[in-house]
């Protein structure tokens, strides 16, 4: 596979991204803060994207490693002397350890990878129903350690005096990075080795692919791009425990169904579109100008639309917005087979 | 007088056509055989009637009303009973219950005899009424699948290979019920991969091959070696 | 953590009765998703929404003054039309889907169902009212045992072997095995697929209705979330006691109810609220020796996704 041809499918998902920017820059600073969280999803997006879409396997997990990474690079950047305020049990070495943004943003990904492996070792050799109720308990864990443990964070308080260091330009940039380690990963061996047991199981098995492993490998480097999406995350608003459980899963799957979760531009659109009118929704509670038209709805419409799109989308076109098919010049089209099995007849 | 006629029926699934243009009738008291190499359309043909295959045309009517587009269980309570392909027992349920399922197929206001001819037919059945439908052989399984379908008091009965995996000695016992249903005035469809067998019992057997009838042959046929293996070949 | 462990608190009789409750609750829960599942090959997220349905009607029927009868026909009422309706407007267009799209409907119908709650009930919770004196204690020799406790116990095991008896000796009850086992088959048999999946709704409901009315009574507070964490538990205990068969579904739902009581009991006072972890990391390590159920014989099928 000649490089150039396969350039579009990194590339379009990275332009949606830039526009988005750009039209974040454009907007008062007022509505870009909204900009900056759609980026900061599209992270989390694409992160899951790299474990569910190319494997076939569902994923409840994939919040606990952003919060793995929240956690992580929050409490090594919150300013030495709040700490002891902001964490009253901390453990004592996070309290006197401190690190710069970016490294903060690193460990986060380091942690979140690590946590991943561990988690994926034994879980990876399930599937279906049981590698789905397996992933929920992790996130069940993960929330309740976190919500609830003082020694590694702040428990029930959330977060609050993290420097905002997510702005525009570093969730653009965090974002691209995901993208295009999305991209790398799918182009290796591992990726498509890891596509050939979606497509045929027991075909891949047969082939001498090793299932538990290219799973566990996809597994982590999901958990690591989570982990960098959450130390983005909690840069950007304070979090507490209950922001990295339920609601944002179901939000996040839903990106990544709608979307198309066969594919990277199928993640990146769904991000962008589902926040964008989650977003629409959300700020319409304070009453929207919509090309002179008024709009104004009430609190919880958001996730109400939000929701009924999903089943729509479920329902009428199950392989998303993008069909699970990469972005490529018309002149050959390679379509990417998705999360969707042949259907049963009668 | 035709129980079950079958017009210019085809089948496709997807991309690939499974039966072309068939025709064939089956009257009561008549067994009509159908056979033919694999992937020849039997099954679909079957299934078809039954209304679980995507028919993409012709018609199958039943006592001259067509049940195009109807569902399986209500072609099932219209009187038309099948043994599936691999008999498809539910072995976690006893014999008896096995059987008890069977009068789902039965028609509305026909308090039948259905039951107590699959038993009379298959004594075996009511030996092993209470044990579970699983631990039966091959060949027992066989029958309760045929008594089975007898239970819902058909009137046109559809099987599908039921001498797959059977030994010789279990054939004749199937083969020799199957004469005896249709001497109770049942019209019945037997489709099968032991064409000379098949071609000896039935009244009337027909050779697919490809989606396509090809020819029908009679009993007298059934010793024509040369005739069979050409239209298989055709 | 571990060294926390050791410092539990004594097992009591209290203890048990509400474990065995929480059990036998749970036990019906895992019927009602079980039995859904069977038939419809379907895991219903959205459960636990029924559950939260039915605590609603129980609330709105204390808050305008209904007999404690009429508030749970109410509760009845509500979700049976609810039931009703998510098998009428998802799980039957969905029906030749994939299990992983079916999963992930039943998810945003939970989610759907429960903002649509928080957008016409609001964030704060109601009571049950009256119904909740039944948390009173009964002095049962000698030791005080709460009367829902007891109630749950005795519907729950009333419960059971009334369905037990409408699965074997009815014929609809064998229509809906057989479809379990094999839907396909079953249908060419003359089993109507709309007649046993209506059952398995209906019945799944009363069992959700049942339950609402149970956990209603313990928690007496009523919030859009209110069944979700049971539901989810519930629903863990189903595929670790064995997805793919009623009786191990069931005790799987009543064993992990009643692991939730018992350690909700002895676990030490500054670790209770770990709780929940610890019932999840007993799962895990469940799904990991026994993928295919706890209680199933061994070698079931191997499920895809």
């Amino acid at each position: 596979m000649s490089l150039p041809r396969r350039l579009p499918e990194v590339l379009v998902p990275a332009l949606l991204v830039l526009a988005t920017a750009f039209l974040g820059l454009a907007v008062s600073s007022y509505l870009e803060g909204y900009f900056v969280v759609t980026l900061v999803k599209v992270a989390i997006v694409v992160g899951l994207y790299v474990f569910v879409g190319n494997s076939g396997v569902l994923s409840f997990g994939q919040i606990s490693f952003v919060a793995v990474g929240a956690w992580t690079a929050g409490v090594l950047t919150v300013p030495r002397a709040e700490k002891p305020i902001a964490f009253p049990g901390l453990a004592h070495f996070l309290v006197t350890t401190n690190v710069g943004n970016v490294a903060s943003l690193a460990l986060a990904a380091a942690i979140g990878g690590v946590f991943a492996l561990a988690v994926g070792l034994p879980l990876m050799r399930l599937s279906g129903l049981a590698a789905g109720i397996a992933t929920f308990a992790v996130l069940e864990i993960t929330n309740n350690v976190l919500g609830y443990d003082g020694a590694i964070g702040p428990a029930l308080n959330g977060f609050s005096s993290v420097p905002s260091t997510t702005g525009i330009w570093q969730a653009t940039i965090g974002a691209l990075i995901c993208i295009a380690v999305a991209y790398a990963y799918q182009r290796t061996r591992f990726g498509r080795m890891l596509r050939a047991t979606r497509e045929d199981p027991a075909a891949a098995a047969a082939a001498g692919i090793s299932i538990h492993r290219q799973r566990l490998i996809a597994f982590t480097l999901a958990g690591a791009l989570a982990g960098f999406a959450g130390g983005l995350y909690v840069h950007l608003q304070p979090l507490a425990a209950n922001d990295l459980y339920l609601d944002l899963t179901f939000i996040t799957l839903a990106m990544l169904v709608v979307g198309g979760s066969g594919s990277l531009l199928g993640a990146v659109v769904g991000a962008l579109a589902i926040n964008g009118i989650y977003t629409f929704f959300t700020a319409a509670v304070n009453k929207v100008d919509v090309f002179g038209w008024h709009l104004q709805v009430r609190a919880g419409t958001a996730d109400i639309v939000l929701g009924v799109l999903m089943l729509l989308v479920l329902i009428f076109r199950p392989n998303g917005i993008t069909g699970g098919r990469e972005f490529s010049l018309p002149r050959r089209r390679r379509p990417v087979a998705d999360l969707e099995k042949t259907r049963a007849t009668t | 007088m035709t129980a079950l006629l079958v017009e210019n029926l085809s089948v496709r699934y997807g991309a690939v056509e499974a039966v072309r243009g068939l025709s064939l009738e089956v009257r009561p008291g008549q067994i009509v055989g159908l056979i033919g190499p694999n992937g020849a359309g039997k099954s679909s043909t079957l299934h078809a009637i039954m209304g679980s295959a995507p028919i993409t045309g012709g018609d199958v009517r039943l006592d001259g009303a067509s049940i195009l587009g109807r569902s399986p269980e209500d072609v099932a309570r219209r009187g038309i009973a099948l043994v599936p392909e691999g008999r498809r027992i539910f072995g976690e349920l006893t014999v008896e219950e096995n059987l008890r399922l069977g009068l789902a197929g039965r028609r509305a206001g026909r308090n039948g005899d259905g039951l107590a001819r699959a038993n009379e037919l298959f004594p075996i059945l009511r030996e092993f009424r209470s044990r579970q439908a699983g631990v039966l052989s091959g060949g027992q399984q066989q029958q309760l699948a045929i008594g089975r379908a007898l239970a819902a008091d058909p009137e046109i009965l559809l099987l599908d290979e039921p001498s797959l995996g059977l030994a010789p000695k279990i054939v004749d016992v199937v083969f020799e019920a199957l004469t005896k249903i249709r001497d109770a005035g049942l019209a019945v469809l037997l489709v099968e991969q032991r064409a000379q067998r098949t071609v000896a019992l039935a009244d009337e057997s027909h050779v697919l091959a490809n989606g396509e009838l090809r020819l029908t042959l009679g009993p007298k046929d059934a010793a024509d070696t040369d005739r069979l293996v050409a239209a298989y070949l055709a | 953590m571990i060294l926390g462990l050791l410092s539990l608190q004594p097992l009591t009789w209290p203890t048990v009765a509400t474990a065995l409750a929480l059990g036998g609750v749970y036990a019906l829960m895992a019927v009602g998703i079980g039995l859904v599942f069977g038939v419809l090959r379907l895991v219903n997220f959205a459960y636990g929404q029924l559950i939260m349905a039915g605590g609603y009607a129980l609330a709105y029927g204390a808050l305008w003054n209904f007999a404690t009868w009429e508030s749970i026909l109410l509760c009845f009422g509500v979700v049976l039309v609810l039931s009703i309706l998510m098998d009428r407007l998802v799980f039957r267009p969905l029906r030749t889907s994939s299990p992983t799209v079916m999963l992930v409907a039943t998810f945003a119908v939970a989610f759907l169902l429960q903002n649509i709650a928080l957008l016409k009930f609001g964030s704060l919770s109601k009571s049950v009212g009256p119904l909740a004196q039944l948390n009173a204690p009964w002095d049962i020799f000698g030791v005080q045992i709460k009367e829902i406790a007891v109630l749950a116990v005795g519907t729950a095991v009333g419960c059971l072997a009334i369905l037990q008896l409408l699965l074997t000796r009815t014929p609809l009850g064998l229509h809906m095995r057989a479809a379990a086992m094999d839907f396909r088959t079953a249908r060419l048999l003359g089993v109507r697929a709309n007649r046993v999946i209506g059952a398995a709704v209906i019945i799944s409901g009363l069992l959700a209705a049942t339950s609402a009315v149970f956990l209603s009574v313990q928690e007496n507070s009523i919030s859009s979330s209110f069944g979700l964490q049971d539901t989810i538990i519930v629903l863990a205990g189903v595929v670790v006691g064995g997805m793919n068969r009623p009786i191990p579904a069931t005790l799987g739902g009543f064993s992990i109810g009643f692991a939730t009581g018992i350690l909700g009991g002895v676990l030490p006072a500054d670790k209770t609220q770990y709780l929940t972890s610890f019932i999840f990391a007993a799962v895990i390590v469940v799904l990991l020796v026994r993928p295919n159920g706890l209680f199933t014989r061994g070698g079931g099928a191997v499920e895809r996704v």
